[in-house]
């Protein structure tokens, strides 16, 4: 990856945009990449303007990918005030805006970021604006919560003498 | 243990519990199998098999990112001067029979609805110190939590086993068997 976008992708990430859940989303989707363990997870709140739907706000989480998480937060930036058609034909390359074209081993970020807007703006309304319950792939909140029950075993240290 | 080029990556991940993650984040190494490394890999391999990484700038990133992960550590001493002001949520991220054997009195084990109340009504300011076995997976939590939003999450360094060495031997020491 040449300097200067790690440059660009070092102080996009350094105040990303949009970043959290939000709640009563109009619409949300989740990609999952499962060979890298991946997940992007977008949501989009809509509003009327001159008659037509729009994208009022979209918000991004993403856990491992700096990269994806760069790409995102241009993304949600760059798709506010956009019909969900215009955001749809909307393509990768389109997606990372000032990052420029990405090199081939992170080519799957931006995809990562447009497949989860495609998943968001062609997916039916959430109940409660609540989250799918089963992320596609693993994520650190599968790492850490719940604690995993059943075949653990507690083997106490003895006391260390003073 | 001085780490470099010719370091084996069960020695990398020993000095810098971070390094997975940080490898991850920037160049996609270390996610799952296939994109994995073996622990008896040198880190002069995997990068050699990653697209020929520059092994120094590798290395310079496990370094930084761990020095970043080191401002998120709260000494057990530091944290039991939070715990005499009761200032701060303990949160532990251990399994339930680890918990139940031992704990630090006032801390909430991490469960499913635990994690609702946090996300859904603890104030993003509050400090928060995540507390795990021996200090090596509770900062996974904390970059979680700070995902989301938290601006005063710490993980304690050394875990619980360090909490027991350091500050209350009554908490028995323990080692996970199978």
């Amino acid at each position: 990856m040449s300097d200067d976008l790690q440059q660009k992708i070092t102080e996009a990430i350094r105040d990303p945009k949009n970043i959290g859940e939000m709640p009563n989303a109009d619409a949300i989707g989740t990609v999952g990449n499962a060979a890298c363990g991946e997940m992007l997870r977008m949501w989009i709140k809509y509003k009327e303007q001159g008659g037509k739907k729009v994208i009022d706000k979209a918000t991004f989480q993403s856990f491992g990918c700096e990269t994806a998480i760069a790409v995102a937060s241009l993304a949600t930036e760059l798709i506010r005030g956009k019909t969900p058609e215009e955001a749809l034909a909307m393509k990768p390359e389109e997606l990372s805006g000032e990052l420029g074209p990405l090199p081939p081993m992170k080519i799957h970020c931006a995809e990562l970021v447009e497949g989860a807007l495609r998943a968001a703006l062609q997916g039916n309304a959430p109940s409660e604006g609540q989250a799918p319950s089963s992320p596609q792939s693993p994520t650190l909140l599968d790492k850490i919560a719940p604690p995993k029950q059943g075949g653990i075993k507690i083997q106490f240290l003895p006391p260390e003498k003073p | 243990m001085t780490i470099g080029p010719q370091s084996f990556m069960r020695d990398v991940l020993e000095a810098y519990p971070g390094a997975q993650r940080a490898l991850f984040g920037r160049y996609h190494i270390g996610g799952c199998a296939s994109c994995g490394f073996q622990p008896t890999e040198t880190l002069q391999q995997v990068c050699e098999r990653n697209n020929n990484l520059n092994v120094s700038e590798v290395l310079d990133h496990i370094r930084t990112s761990h020095e970043q992960d080191a401002k998120l550590l709260i000494a057990p001493k530091e944290l039991a001067r939070l715990r005499e002001q009761n200032s701060a949520k303990l949160v532990d991220v251990r399994s339930r029979e680890e918990y139940e054997a031992v704990h630090i009195d006032g801390s909430l084990l991490l469960s499913q609805p635990l994690m609702q109340e946090i996300m859904s009504k603890w104030p993003r300011s509050e400090a928060l110190v995540i507390i795990d076995h021996q200090g090596k997976t509770g900062l996974d939590a904390a970059a979680y939590f700070l995902g989301h939003g938290f601006e005063n999450v710490r993980c304690l360094r050394g875990g619980i086993d360090a909490w027991s060495q350091e500050i209350d031997p009554k908490l028995p020491r323990y080692r996970l068997g199978s």
